[in-house]
Parts: C-alpha cells; sequence; structure tokens
C-alpha cells in the first residue's frame, strides 16, 4: 500500500515536471513576449521605450548576483532536503508536535504548488490530519530561499515580519479549515484522522 | 562588502560544502539551479518589462488611490485579488511587490498581493479540487483569503 501511494506521488509529478524541451519553449514564447510588448511601447511612445528598457537594465543589474546566489541555493534545498522527506518527518509525527511541525519545517522548501498538492495528498492518504496538511501549505507560503529576493524589493522589516508571522498564519489556518472541512465527519460521530 | 557578494560567497561555501559532502548531489543541485534559472530569467524579464510600461502608461495616483494606504483595508482586498489573478512564478511576485510598494501600495496591500500571489492559484485549483474534493478546496481558500487579510492589517499597523 505505501509503495503504490509513493509511486502514484512520484507518477504524479513527473506529469507535472516540464521537460527540458518544454522548458525551452516557454523561456522563448516569455522572451518573445517582453520583446513584443517592449516594441508597441516603443512604436506608441519612443521615450517610454527607453524608459522600460532602463527600467529593466536597471532591475535585472541590480538582482542578478541575488537571483544567481538564489538559485544555488534552490537548487542545493531541492537535493538536500526533499518535500518527500520533510513529509516523511511529519508523517511519524502526531498530535500539537506534528502541528506545529508542519507550522515551520516546509518554510525552508522551495517548489510550486504542482509538486506541492500531491505531496500532500499523499500525506493525507497516510493519515495526517487536516490542519497538519493545511499548515504545512501555509508554511511553504514562506519561500525562504527566496528571502534575499523579498529583502532586496521589500526590505528586511517586510520579510522579517512576514517570516515570523507564517507560523502564526500556518497553526491558525490549520485549525480553522480542519474545524470546518472536518465537521461531517464529527456530526456523525466518526473517528476524524483516520481516511 | 555588498549584500550581493555576501550571498554570493554564502552560495559558494554551501556549494563546496556539499560537493565536498557528495559530488553527485551537487551536480545535479546546479542541474536543478540551471533549471530553475531557464525557468525563472524569461518571466523576470517579463515582469520587469511590464513593470516598466506600467510606470509609462498608468499613472502613479491610480496605485496610490486603489492600493495606497488612504484606500483603507480595501487595499488588502484589491492587493489580494491581484494575488490571486496573477500567474508569475514566485521568484517574480517579490521584484513586481516592490514595484506597487514604491507605486504607492500600502504594505498591506502588497502582503496581501505576496501571500495571495503564492498560496492561492486559479491555475492549479483544478489540480486542488481533483487531489482533495471540492469541500477542502473551497474552505482551505476562503480560509487562506481571510487569514491573508488579518495579516495585511497587521502589517498596516506594524509597519
Amino acid at each position: 500500500m505505501k509503495m503504490t501511494h509513493e509511486n502514484a506521488a512520484s507518477e504524479q509529478h513527473k506529469k507535472n515536471h516540464k521537460g527540458s524541451a518544454e522548458l525551452v519553449k516557454s523561456a522563448i514564447i516569455y522572451v518573445a513576449l517582453a520583446v513584443v510588448v517592449w516594441l508597441g511601447t516603443t512604436i506608441i511612445t519612443p521615450q517610454g521605450g527607453v524608459h522600460v528598457a532602463g527600467i529593466v537594465y536597471k532591475t535585472f543589474s541590480g538582482v542578478l548576483a541575488i537571483i544567481a546566489a538564489v538559485f544555488v541555493l534552490i537548487g542545493l534545498i531541492q537535493v538536500w532536503l526533499t518535500p518527500e522527506q520533510v513529509s516523511k518527518v511529519l508523517g511519524k509525527e502526531a498530535g500539537w508536535k506534528g502541528l506545529l511541525l508542519s507550522a515551520t519545517l516546509p518554510m525552508i522548501l522551495g517548489g510550486s504548488l504542482f509538486v506541492i498538492f500531491p505531496l500532500l495528498k499523499t500525506l493525507r492518504e497516510k493519515g495526517a490530519r487536516t490542519s497538519s496538511v493545511v499548515a504545512f501549505l501555509f508554511a511553504w507560503s514562506a519561500k525562504a530561499p527566496l528571502l534575499p529576493l523579498e529583502i532586496k524589493f521589500l526590505g528586511l522589516p517586510f520579510a522579517a515580519l512576514r517570516l515570523v508571522s507564517i507560523p502564526v498564519l500556518a497553526i491558525l489556518g490549520g485549525l480553522l479549515a480542519e474545524w470546518i472541512i472536518d465537521k461531517p465527519l464529527r456530526d456523525a460521530g466518526l473517528e476524524i484522522p483516520e481516511r | 562588502m555588498s549584500i550581493s557578494t555576501i550571498y554570493i560567497l554564502v552560495a559558494a561555501g554551501l556549494l563546496v560544502f556539499s560537493f565536498i559532502k557528495n559530488r553527485e548531489k551537487t551536480t545535479k543541485a546546479l542541474m536543478v539551479a540551471g533549471r530553475v534559472a531557464l525557468m525563472v530569467l524569461p518571466v523576470l524579464l517579463f515582469v520587469f518589462v511590464l513593470m516598466g510600461i506600467l510606470e509609462v502608461f498608468v499613472p502613479r495616483e491610480v496605485f496610490t488611490s486603489l492600493l495606497g494606504s488612504g484606500h483603507g483595508v480595501l487595499g488588502i482586498v484589491l492587493g489580494e485579488l491581484l494575488g490571486v489573478f496573477a500567474l508569475i512564478e514566485p521568484a517574480a511576485v517579490f521584484p513586481f511587490a516592490g514595484f506597487l510598494h514604491q507605486s504607492g501600495a500600502s504594505y498591506g496591500a502588497v502582503v496581501g498581493f505576496v501571500m495571495s500571489a503564492i498560496l492561492i492559484g486559479i491555475v492549479t485549483l483544478p489540480l486542488e479540487i481533483q487531489q482533495f474534493g471540492a469541500r477542502f478546496t473551497i474552505t482551505r481558500n476562503v480560509v487562506a483569503l481571510l487569514l491573508i487579510f488579518g495579516l495585511g492589517l497587521v502589517f498596516m499597523v506594524a509597519l
């Protein structure tokens, strides 16, 4: 049983993981789109076009080093600490400790919702409580690997306040969502964590 | 030493440490980094162009009146809405959020935008319903929108 769930999750993962050819294609589309929109602007207002080019150059040159560091960080986190490993740790813990870990550990993870959803489904099927699943999502939204970018564009006070608020938000959100989602089960007098 | 230099040094240090620990994993990490770069850089270029164009064509007052602190708590709601419909990479969320703040958006509206752009996606909604069911999905998203609104209030008061 356990294996099939894991296989299903990794299948889903592969399905949502873009292949290299697709990646190049979407890269070309975005660059082309940017160039077309910029050219359009330049035709309408040449001065505006120069202004836009200036902003793009200034912003890019200001963040390139930070972004390179962030990319390396994301790569390292992805190979040394996979979402699967984190969910394995969480699967072992129940009760308040489980909720507390779900509200903090995923903060360091990267990845997109496309990767996180199938993983959380597996976690839920293995018996994780609704509160832990929802808390995991909230905590993951911290996106700690992107912290250097956040500090650069929004300032340290903003980034720090968001970072410390997220575990609180995750616990509140987890409990509130569980209270609503599991209500029919409670009313029917059923055991809640069993799925 | 600038912040950028410190980040680069930290990343390089971690990379060397990782390489000593495990060569294969480190090579894989660099490949992941390359993939992420290929995925994110073009989106960033597009978002930066978009920021420039908004600056050229949309008067500052529009942002200030819609998302500014003068617009009060409604600015947070609009920030959240903008985030829900923003289809951008998380890495591009922060530069755009910075642009919104510079254009006059309050920190409450900005955090509303950032959180809902990361946590709530209309693109991923079908996947969430497929995996968890409609009851879970609706509750999860509504709870998220409400709590993000609360967070917006905290940011408005604190920052």
